[in-house]
């Protein structure tokens, strides 16, 4: 009977009619806005050529980047090499291009895992509270207490394997809390709005209210922190390559080919082998994080930066 | 006031018990053990000999009675030996103690002192040309990894113009050891560690205070007829400084993370040195006393925010 009573009301309100006049959803008013902002459109245009590149590096070098050949180690940039060559004599520019896979292979699959794991963990913390969600969170809090780099450093260590994947399933366990403390946080406050309450009273389940009615409304949030996420991701990867503890040799990847180079004769004389790597993932990172400045502002046009 | 500490510092012993058992069980399932790589595995009898050892190190009992054992040691300050050091864990660990302590110090003065003026100039003149500018400004820098910083700061400051070394956290000669030698070797990491945070605490700090600065209580001390500089000092500087304040101690943790890396680009032998070098050794004993001190460093990071959150911010009650 209540849920009749509503019906009338909806349909003479103003501000539904006003709806319907411009019936753009918010999603697509959110993209509108996005498009206004210059540097965020940009930096999608840049980080697409960053992933094209390295999807196309067969076509944009001939040289294999795990082919040792000891003849032309240390070569400085030629017509041949166009930055180089380094100890082992592989082609620098090839390291790079084809480096990027694995560096955006890792930023992206992570940042699909940790999501995953956020959103389930953080929503049924949120969303039932109580016992549940002290469980997820003192979970949550004991893992705040490991810096992350480290924790995955310690693993790496104890467990000692090379294998990417693996890689990636630690970096996905170590990096998934700050995640779910964001989404319980924004489930705890739609828990409490109408429309939950109203799928309830038709007996919608936990899985149909939390993926159909609460994820779709906190989807601006989300979308901004998996793209600074991933940008952090990004930036952990080659932390961890840098130390030796990311992807290994002879696989590329930025990280490791900026390794390759950190030793006082490379650094000084030849910066051939360290500026582009360097260059590649600080200009990936920051297209993500203008990408998720811009995202930030078109999803919430009132946040103040 | 002494009773909240108190009842936090109570509240801290479940998470360290689970910070102990973690890394124990994290150690104790690593594969190998220390027994095998110690020995040449040409002794005649040697699975005797394994047997005996570990008989005599407590190997061979009840799992929760090692970690007691193990605990009960490590209160003690009996940390272990390091297999790849061949000194006992506590004389490796010491020294880096003491130098990731000052790395960190420093980093977060330096910090304060680009992030919060910075932040707090911006916020006084915003959306003005010089705000845009920093904002666009502090956005890049955020964007730079702190290893890439580091990488360039050994570059020009250490190699092109070598003012500073690019290694190790003591020099040699006559003053090696000493107060100014340890931050004169400080000096690049830290700056290289704190210049990204330096952008988020500004950013930060600009958003807080233009906050502050649109509040009731803000618009009540100009209608009082306060002059600005007391309006700012008095009100905006003192509200707007707490999320900062509490900021601060959380911000550990990502110090010492981001630590690892840059000790290591420097070869600073601190605690993130001392770990990795360990991580490559497989000296697990080493590796245990280091991240349980870093978890424990966290802990003790996020009890002081909190502790400083109540001090700065008389309004919240713990009772």
């Amino acid at each position: 009977m209540a849920t009749n009573m509503l019906i009338p009301e909806t349909s003479t309100d103003p501000g539904k009619l006003n709806a319907r006049r411009s019936s753009k959803s918010p999603n697509r008013l959110a993209m509108e806005r996005f498009m206004k902002n210059k540097m965020a459109v940009a930096s999608v245009i840049v980080l697409l050529l960053i992933v094209a590149m390295s999807l196309a590096a067969p076509l944009l070098t001939h040289w294999n980047p795990r082919q040792v050949n000891l003849m032309i180690a240390d070569q400085p940039p030629s017509a041949q090499h166009l930055l180089g060559t380094d100890d082992q004599g592989i082609d620098y520019l090839a390291r790079d291009l084809y480096g990027g896979r694995a560096d955006l292979l890792i930023g992206f699959v992570d940042m699909v895992f940790v999501m995953v794991i956020g959103i389930v963990l953080g929503g049924l913390a949120g969303y039932y509270g109580g016992w549940i969600d002290s469980i997820i969170m003192r979970f949550c809090d004991f893992m705040f207490n490991f810096p992350f780099i480290l924790l995955i450093i310690v693993i790496v260590a104890v467990f000692n394997f090379s294998n990417i994947w693996l890689l990636i399933c630690v970096i996905a366990f170590t990096s998934w809390p700050a995640i779910a403390r964001l989404v319980r946080g924004l489930f705890l406050s739609l828990r409490e709005s109408e429309y939950v309450l109203a799928a309830q009273t038709v007996g919608a389940g936990v899985w149909r209210i939390i993926l159909k009615h609460m994820l779709p409304n906190s989807i601006g949030p989300l979308v901004v922190n998996a793209t600074l996420l991933m940008s952090n991701l990004i930036g952990a990867e080659a932390a961890l390559a840098i130390v030796g503890f990311g992807v290994k040799q002879p696989s590329p990847s930025w990280g490791n080919v900026l390794s390759g180079a950190l030793n006082f004769l490379v650094l000084q004389s030849e910066p051939w082998a360290w500026i582009p790597p360097a260059f590649l993932i600080t200009l990936t990172i920051l297209c993500m994080n203008f990408i998720g400045d811009g995202l930030r502002d078109a999803f919430d046009p009132t946040f103040e930066k | 006031m002494g009773a909240y500490i108190l009842r936090r510092l109570l509240g801290m012993i479940p998470m360290l018990f689970a910070i102990t058992v973690f890394v124990f069980l994290l150690m104790h399932a690593a594969p190998g053990n220390a027994i095998d790589g110690m020995l040449n595995p040409r002794i005649q009898n040697i699975d005797q000999l394994k047997q005996h050892l570990r008989e005599i190190n407590g190997l061979n009992k009840p799992l929760w009675q090692q970690y007691v054992i193990w605990l009960r040691n490590f209160v003690q300050g009996n940390w272990g030996y390091s297999f790849s050091q061949h000194v006992p864990v506590r004389d490796v660990i010491g020294p880096a103690l003491v130098n990731t302590l000052l790395l960190a110090a420093m980093a977060e003065v330096f910090i304060l002192i680009i992030g919060v003026p910075l932040g707090i100039y911006q916020s006084r003149n915003p959306y003005g040309g010089f705000d845009n500018t920093a904002s666009v400004v502090n956005l890049i820098l955020f964007s730079i990894p702190y290893y890439i910083v580091g990488i360039f700061a050994i570059y020009l400051l250490a190699i092109k113009l070598p003012i500073f070394p690019s290694q190790n956290a003591v020099g040699t000669g006559p003053d090696a050891g000493t107060l100014m030698d340890h931050i004169y070797h400080a000096l690049l990491p830290a700056l290289s560690v704190a210049l990204t945070s330096s952008a988020v605490y500004s950013r930060y700090t600009r958003g807080s205070m233009l906050d502050v600065a649109r509040r009731d209580f803000t618009r009540t001390a100009y209608a009082k007829g306060l002059r600005e500089g007391e309006v700012f000092r008095k009100h905006v500087f003192r509200n707007g400084m707490i999320p900062i304040v509490t900021q601060f101690g959380f911000d550990i943790g990502g110090l010492i993370g981001g630590a690892v890396i840059v000790e290591n680009l420097f070869a600073y032998q601190g605690m993130g040195y001392v770990t990795l070098q360990a991580a490559t050794t497989q000296d697990y004993n080493v590796i245990m006393a280091t991240t349980l001190l870093i978890a424990i460093g966290v802990l003790i990071g996020n009890l002081i925010a909190d502790i400083l959150y109540a001090v700065v911010d008389p309004r919240i009650r713990y009772d």
